[in-house]
C-alpha cells in the first residue's frame, strides 16, 4: 500500500524533516507511526496525502509514484485515503450528517447512496443519533469520532490519522484506536502517527519510528534472526 | 498504475452527468442560501452593484427620453417655400397640390401673400407702417409638412429637390438647432457608454473582492474539501453562483432605484404638462432594456467572481 524508498525531504532554508527513510506498509496493514514531536511523522504523513513532494527518493501509493502526480490527479488519489486529525478539522456551519457526507458529495453519490452510506458511518462510530446535531454541541470525543466516520465513509484503502488522540482523555483515546482496529479487521490498511506510546504497547501493532527524520525502528521490515 | 486508472469512475456513483448538474443545482442553492445566512454582507455588497449600476441605467434611460423627445421635433420639421414672386394665386395653389401628392410629404399648406400680410400686421405691430406700403412685398408661400418617418436624410433630399423647382425662389427649413442637439446628444451617448464601461469594471472589482473576503472566510473549509478530494472545479462552483447571486440581486436593485427615480420625476413632468398644455410622456426601461440590465449584471457578478476564485483559489493548498 504505501513503499517508501530512500525518501528524503527537505524544507526550503536546509532543514531536513526526512533523511533516507525507506518503509512499507502492506495492503491491509496497521501500523503506529511515532517519534518526538518534530521527528519527521507529519511530514511522513504530508507526502502520503501529496501535501509535501519528496525531495529525494521515492514515495510509492498503490505503486502511485507520488512524485509523478499531475495536480489535476491528486483529487482522485486523496479519494483513495481516510485522514483524520488531531484537531478533527469539522465544519462548524453544517450539521454532522453533512460534514460525514462531505466526501461522497465531493465525488458525486447518488442522495440515496448518500444518506445509507453517512448513516453507516455513523453508526460504526456510535453517533447516529446525533445527525442532526451541530459539531460545537458535540465533546471532544464525538467529535472525533464524526471525524472518523467521515474519513471512512468513502470506503478508503488507507486510514491515515494524525494524533487522533492527541486532546483526549486515555479512556476516549482507547475507544478511538479500537475503531482503527476495527476498521483494520475489515481489510483496510492504517497508519496511525501518535506519540502516546502507553497506548501503542498495549495494542500489540506493528510501530515504525522517527528520530531527527531518521527511521531508526522498523517493526514492519524485522525479519526474525533464524530466517535470516 | 497507469494515469488513466487513477480517475476511475467510482461504481456507486450515480450517472456522471446527472452528479454533474446536481451538483451545480446543489451549489446553485447552496451559495443562495450562504447569502441568505449573511443578510447584512448581503444587502451592503447588494446594494452597492445596484448603486453602482443604477448610475449608468439612470443616464441611458435619461437619453432615451430626451432622444425621444428629439424624436418629437423632428416629426414637427416644416419645411417653408417662398415662392417665386410673379407667381400668380392659381399656379401657386396647382402646385401646392402637386407638392401635396409627392412622397415623403405628409401634409401641405398654401398661404397667401395677403393672408401672410394680414398676419404680419397683426403679429408684428408694424401694422400702421405696412399701410404705407404701395405693394404688398410677400410672396405666396407653402408650408411642406414631411412624412413621420422621415429621418434627417430624408428632410434635407426633400428639400434641394423642393428649392430645385422653378416656381420656388427659397425653400427653409430651420434645421440648425436639431442638428446641434443631436450632436450634442451623440457626445452625451458617447460620456454614458465610457461611464457604463467603468462602472462595469466597478461591480467587477466590487464583486471579486467580495468573492475574495468569502473564499478567505471559508479558508478553513477550502484546505478541508481539499484534503478530502475536493477537485478545482467543485470548490470553485459556490464561489462562482455567489457571484452570479450578487450580479443578479445587484441588477434587480439598480433597476428599482432607476424606476423609483423615474416615479419622483414623473410626478412634477405631470404638472409641467398641465402648466404647458404639452404630452410629455417620460419612458422608463422597456422589457428588452430590463433583460439586458439583468442579464449584464449578472454576466458582471459572474465574472468578478471568476477573476477572484482563479486568482485566489489555486493559492490555497492544504499544509
Amino acid at each position: 500500500m504505501i513503499e517508501f524508498h530512500n525518501v528524503s525531504k527537505r524544507f526550503p532554508g536546509g532543514h531536513d524533516a526526512l533523511t533516507n527513510v525507506s518503509m512499507h506498509l502492506d495492503k491491509g496493514a496497521m501500523a503506529f507511526l511515532t517519534g518526538h514531536s518534530g521527528a519527521g511523522k507529519s511530514t511522513l504523513l504530508k507526502i502520503i496525502s501529496l501535501i509535501e513532494k519528496p525531495t529525494r527518493g521515492q514515495a510509492l501509493l498503490n505503486h502511485i509514484n507520488l512524485s509523478t502526480v499531475t495536480k489535476s490527479q491528486i483529487p482522485y488519489i486523496r479519494r483513495k485515503i481516510g485522514f483524520i486529525f488531531q484537531d478533527h478539522q469539522l465544519l462548524f456551519d453544517r450539521s454532522v450528517f453533512d460534514n460525514v457526507a462531505m466526501p461522497l458529495t465531493i465525488q458525486g453519490y447518488r442522495h440515496q447512496e448518500i444518506a445509507k452510506r453517512t448513516r453507516a458511518a455513523l453508526d460504526k462510530v456510535g453517533l447516529l443519533h446525533k445527525e442532526k446535531s451541530l459539531p460545537i454541541t458535540l465533546s471532544g470525543g464525538e467529535q472525533q469520532r464524526v471525524g472518523i466516520a467521515r474519513a471512512v465513509v468513502h470506503k478508503p484503502m488507507l486510514l491515515l490519522a494524525d494524533e487522533p488522540t492527541g486532546n483526549l482523555d486515555p479512556v476516549l483515546s482507547r475507544e478511538i484506536m479500537q475503531i482503527f482496529i476495527d476498521f483494520h479487521q475489515v481489510g483496510v490498511s492504517v497508519l496511525v502517527a501518535s506519540h502516546d506510546l502507553n497506548l501503542i504497547d498495549e495494542l500489540q501493532k506493528p510501530v515504525l519510528t522517527l528520530n531527527r527524520g531518521q527511521m531508526i525502528h522498523n517493526d514492519l521490515d524485522y525479519v526474525p534472526d533464524f530466517l535470516g | 498504475m497507469a494515469a488513466g486508472n487513477i480517475r476511475r469512475d467510482n461504481p456507486a456513483t450515480s450517472n456522471k452527468l446527472t452528479a454533474y448538474f446536481l451538483h451545480h443545482l446543489q451549489s446553485l442553492v447552496f451559495s443562495l442560501g450562504k447569502i441568505y445566512s449573511a443578510p447584512a454582507t448581503t444587502i451592503m455588497t447588494v446594494a452597492v452593484i445596484g448603486i453602482t449600476m443604477s448610475l449608468p441605467g439612470g443616464f441611458y434611460l435619461f437619453l432615451k427620453n430626451i432622444d425621444a423627445m428629439a424624436g418629437d421635433f423632428r416629426s414637427s420639421t416644416q419645411i417653408t417655400l417662398f415662392l417665386d414672386f410673379g407667381l400668380d394665386e392659381k399656379s401657386a395653389r396647382s402646385l401646392e397640390r402637386q407638392i401635396a401628392s409627392t412622397a415623403n410629404v405628409k401634409s401641405t399648406q398654401f398661404v397667401s401673400r395677403a393672408a401672410s400680410l394680414e398676419a404680419f400686421r397683426e403679429t408684428s405691430g408694424f401694422g400702421k407702417s405696412i399701410d404705407t406700403l404701395a405693394s404688398n412685398p410677400l410672396p405666396h408661400t407653402i408650408i411642406v409638412e414631411p412624412a413621420n418617418n422621415a429621418d434627417t436624410f430624408t428632410i434635407k433630399n426633400l428639400l434641394n429637390s423642393l428649392q430645385s423647382l422653378p416656381e420656388v425662389d427659397i425653400a427653409k427649413l430651420d434645421t440648425e438647432w436639431l442638428e446641434r442637439l443631436y450632436t450634442i446628444l451623440e457626445i452625451a451617448k458617447r460620456a454614458v457608454g465610457i461611464i457604463t464601461i467603468l462602472f462595469a469594471f466597478a461591480v467587477l472589482l466590487i464583486i471579486g473582492n467580495t468573492i475574495r473576503l468569502d473564499i478567505q472566510n471559508r479558508y478553513q473549509e477550502i484546505v478541508v474539501t481539499k484534503l478530502i478530494g475536493a477537485t478545482n472545479a467543485f470548490i470553485r462552483r459556490p464561489f462562482l453562483y455567489g457571484g452570479l447571486w450578487y450580479g443578479l440581486l445587484g441588477g434587480i436593485t439598480s433597476w428599482i432605484i432607476v424606476e423609483a427615480g423615474y416615479m419622483a420625476i414623473s410626478e412634477p413632468l405631470n404638472r409641467l404638462n398641465m402648466l404647458y398644455q404639452a404630452d410629455l410622456v417620460l419612458i422608463t426601461f422597456s422589457f428588452h432594456d430590463f433583460i439586458i440590465l439583468i442579464t449584464s449584471s449578472t454576466l458582471l457578478g459572474l465574472t468578478g467572481s471568476w477573476i477572484a476564485v482563479a486568482k485566489h483559489l489555486n493559492q490555497i493548498e492544504p499544509t
